[in-house]
């Protein structure tokens, strides 16, 4: 599981908005069942060096490896269909359909025969694997053909990251996922995260709330200006020396 | 007491339960004031309105369910049964025997008012215009072309045997009216438990959820506006049936009845709600109040009034059960 | 629709004094060509349609330049500046359909300033002192014909009672007031066996119109004839009478000359059609400019009345076509 090749790799990008550079140069590894952090102040080129990994931009410069393999990403569905999945920090979710509609969004299962053909859905058997799926990664929905809208903010989020979890199979993107959390929610969303990493996930987080960085990532990488300014294992940094490197009191 | 009472606010929260009582309330009420009301004749008549009422509500209601509007409906039901008249007194002419030029006269009607829906379509995705605004030019557009084409008047001699068809054979359906009953269902069934309905919500619910999920947005507003157009074009069909000519000024204000039985129907103009047994019963609603104002003698001028009070007891009634759902 | 023109048939009283306020002639400007311009209500409507064929054909015998202008809308909000417009570009004489009897009136004022010779057609501006004439058809004497044909068809004896229905557009637009009073008077007057029952409004919609006489015609099993009272209402209910099997069982008495209606006296579903004559308001209109340029105030009636003419199974095919308006 622990391969010497990273499942997921950046190398060299460089991101350019007119005159604008928002990512220079960036380097970034994710190997299996690791999470890696990624941090730093706004406007330091998070959003950007997502919006690359996803395929939501296409990075001006640079190399991306998939398995080692080169890849480009014309479109985020691209990404996707290889296997990454990215939880934006807008909610994911359409609120008025249930649970398990939320989880197959865009990958229904459908009746076999001909009424499959026309489009017809396979409901009770989404309904149960959106459910096994959801308590794989220790997420206990009461029913899964309840309305997302009737869940609580906590249960949303670890609905969304349950989604994600349940069509990667090899990256998952998570831009601030415990955002507008309560401690105790927040807290599950971190749980769901471990779990999701024993099962050989590699995972970006995404992140503002320190704390929550330094409790569930196995590395950090730290972005500033648009360069990356530090990437070392979780256990070098406390969180003194963190926002130190994030905002540039520590440095170079 | 506690179970009896849990079954009885479900069966509140049930638009379409709350409907059905509103439409026997209504039913024994007219038939009250003049017990001719409850004959097959009177729910023939009933029928006939509901026919192409129906079928703008329930392309309304995809398009209302996706989060848009479509203000275009009534005229593209015009524009097509012109089209669709002017085609069948060609074919006519040509000695073309009735029933193929009335099933010509069909797949044109269809067309035109997919074509007006592509414009809605194309106008939304592809020129970024709101639903609103986009439906309102291809409102106008259609209605003055009906004008233009015809001058106004109606347009007459096709098939001898148009107006045959809407007369009531199954109980109170025409031969037309049951055929789209069962497209009523058969759209049921899409919206309800097919993909094409489950994107439809997804996009009406939060399209950006939809897009990062991979659903082809934009593709699928084209084909739910073309959807609208299309049923609009049946409902031109149908009046050419009932007028036994095409009349420019057919479907004139359709999209303000559509939007209503929708609105009554429970559907939420903010998207991502709706239900399309709720926009048949609204529909049903509307052409029974019309229908039962006439036959017990009240001045029709009442109908807009009693219409207005539904809407707003629709929407009330929709606030109480939003707001007892966000209690919880 | 030509039902929706306001027209508002108030007798025009003191015709003389009126007359003696009138323009004096323009000094005929001799050689050159005199130049028309007619403003509708509502440019595509078939009535005003055949209102310009009339008026093309007069203006070409009377060797005078013809405009047509107007909005699709009848409303004055969008013939006002229509009417600007036109002025603007200073014809010698104006024949207004005005949509409003107030709103048009300071558009009148304006053109009399700039010296051009106003004539009303169909309906009228309030103050007519700087009108010159105001013709229009006699929509009262057309209800009245309308009961008539209706009494005719449905075999009218003393002593029966006959239960009628009345289709209208509206409840305020001045031709389906006129038309309906002109009906009820006839009725009250001529035949006190027939009863009137019900009366309902299309808002000129052919479909809503055909929905009120299929519930009409169910809730009174009993009903012998129907007056539409316009073009879209006599469509509406002409379907209603083929679609029920009804046609000779109950007389249909509509109005307008829509092609598509006039077809239907020859299938014995109308009994009748009262229509109008916008070909003869045309022409009447143009030769009054005519004669005032010339001089001849002397020929010039005041208010004309153009009378309405009853079409039925037994008008000449000739006839038929000259009265059908043009689509």
């Amino acid at each position: 599981m622990t391969s010497q090749t990273p499942i997921y790799e950046a190398r060299n990008i460089s991101k350019s908005y007119g005159s604008v550079d928002a990512l220079v140069g960036v380097n970034l590894k994710i190997h299996a069942g690791e999470v890696v952090g990624l941090v730093g102040d706004n406007g330091a080129g998070k959003s950007t060096l997502v919006k690359c990994l996803s395929g939501a931009h296409q990075p001006t410069s640079g190399q991306m490896l998939l398995d080692g393999k080169e890849v480009e990403w014309k479109t985020p569905h691209e990404a996707i269909e290889a296997g990454i999945e990215t939880l934006y920090q807008e909610s994911g979710l359409a609120p008025d359909l249930s649970v398990s509609s939320n989880v197959f969004l865009g990958r229904e299962e459908l009746v076999k025969g001909p009424l499959g053909r026309l489009g017809f859905l396979a409901q009770k058997s989404m309904d149960k694997k959106a459910h096994e799926d959801l308590e794989r990664v220790g997420i206990a929905v009461p029913a899964s053909n309840r309305a997302v809208s009737q869940l609580s903010g906590g249960q949303r989020q670890a609905v969304a990251i349950g989604r994600a979890v349940s069509w990667a199979s090899k990256i998952i993107i998570l831009d601030e996922p415990t955002n507008h959390l309560g401690a105790r929610q927040a807290g599950e969303v971190l749980n769901i995260i471990e779990r999701v990493k024993s099962e050989g996930f590699g995972v970006i987080f995404i992140s503002h709330t320190l704390p929550h960085v330094l409790q569930v990532t196995d590395r950090v990488a730290v972005l500033r200006l648009g360069r990356l300014v530090a990437d070392k294992p979780t256990s070098e940094f406390n969180s003194e020396t963190l926002l130190g490197t994030i905002t540039g009191l520590i440095g170079e | 007491m506690d179970k009896a009472k849990f079954n009885a606010k479900g069966l509140l929260r049930n638009q379409q339960v709350i409907l059905l009582v509103v439409l026997f309330a209504m039913a024994a009420f007219f038939t009250s004031q003049n017990s001719i009301f409850l004959t097959n004749a009177v729910f023939g008549n009933i029928i006939s309105d509901w026919v192409p009422l129906v079928l703008i509500a329930i392309g309304e209601t995809f398009v209302i369910i996706s989060g848009g509007i479509d203000l275009s409906v009534g005229s593209a039901v015009g524009l097509s049964g012109i089209i669709a008249a002017f085609s069948m007194r060609y074919f006519t002419a040509h000695n073309m025997t009735d029933n193929l030029s009335l099933t010509l006269g069909l797949l044109i009607s269809i067309g035109i008012g997919a074509v007006v829906g592509l414009v809605n379509g194309f106008l939304i995705t592809k020129a970024n215009m709101v639903p609103f605004v986009s439906t309102l030019v291809t409102l106008g557009a259609a209605r003055g072309l009906c004008i233009v084409l015809t001058a106004g008047g109606p347009i007459a001699d096709g098939p001898s045997n148009a107006i045959d068809l809407s007369v009531p054979k199954v109980g109170p359906f025409s031969y037309p009216g049951v055929a789209v009953l069962g497209l009523v269902i058969i759209l049921g069934l899409f919206m309800h438990k097919a993909r094409f309905g489950r994107y439809t919500f997804a996009i009406g619910s939060n399209a950006f959820a939809a897009r990062s999920a991979g659903i082809n947005v934009n593709r699928h507003l084209v084909k739910i506006y073309a959807l609208s157009g299309a049923l609009a074009g049946i409902a031109g069909m149908y009046f050419y049936l009932r007028l036994g000519v095409g009349s420019p000024t057919s479907g004139q204000s359709g999209e303000l009845n559509a939007i209503a039985a929708v609105v009554i129907g429970g559907a939420s103009l903010s998207g991502g709600v709706g239900k399309l047994l709720g926009t048949a019963l609204g529909s049903l609603i509307l052409v029974t109040v019309t229908s039962g104002l006439i036959i017990i003698g009240v001045a029709a001028n009442w109908n807009q009034v009693v219409v207005a009070i539904l809407i707003a007891a629709a929407v009330f009634s929709q606030g109480i059960r939003t707001l007892g759902k966000k209690n919880k | 629709m030509a039902s929706k023109k306001k027209l508002s048939l108030v007798a025009v009283a003191g015709a003389a004094a009126l007359f003696a306020s009138a323009a004096v002639p323009a000094a005929s400007q001799a050689a050159t060509t005199k130049t028309i311009a007619f403003v509708m209500g509502a440019i595509n409507d078939p009535f005003f349609n055949a209102m310009k064929a009339g008026a093309v054909a007069e203006a070409k015998a009377k060797g005078v330049k013809l405009v047509w202008q107007g909005d699709v809308q009848y409303s004055p909000a969008t013939q006002i500046p229509v009417v600007d417009q036109v002025l603007a570009t200073k014809p010698d004489g104006l024949v207004l359909i005005p949509t409003d009897p107030v709103a048009l009136q300071p558009s009148v004022a304006k053109a009399k300033a700039a010296g051009i010779t106003v004539v009303n057609v169909d309906t009228h501006v309030n103050d007519l002192t700087d009108v010159v004439s105001f013709i229009t058809g006699d929509n009262a004497d057309g209800g009245a014909k309308a009961a008539d044909a209706l009494a005719t068809a449905m075999r009218y004896t003393n002593g029966k009672k006959y239960q009628v229905v009345v289709g209208l557009t509206s409840a305020t637009a001045t031709t389906n007031v006129a038309r309906l009073e002109g009906f009820t008077k006839a009725v009250a007057a001529k035949y006190p066996g027939i009863q009137i029952v019900d009366k309902a409004y299309s808002q000129s919609d052919s479909a809503i119109a055909n929905t009120n006489v299929n519930n009409w015609l169910t809730k009174y099993p009993n009903l012998r004839g129907i007056f539409a009272i316009d073009g879209t209402n006599a469509s509406g209910a002409a379907a209603a009478i083929q679609a029920k099997g009804l046609i000779g069982k109950v007389a249909l008495v509509g109005y307008d000359a829509y092609p598509a209606n006039v077809k239907l006296i020859q299938k014995k579903v109308f009994s009748a059609l009262i229509a109008q004559d916008p070909a003869a308001e045309a022409k009447q209109a143009i030769d009054t400019l005519v004669d005032f340029w010339a001089g001849k105030t002397s020929t010039i009636v005041k208010n004309v009345v153009i009378p309405n003419v009853v079409l039925s199974g037994t008008t000449s095919k000739a006839d038929l076509k000259a009265f059908t308006y043009v689509a």
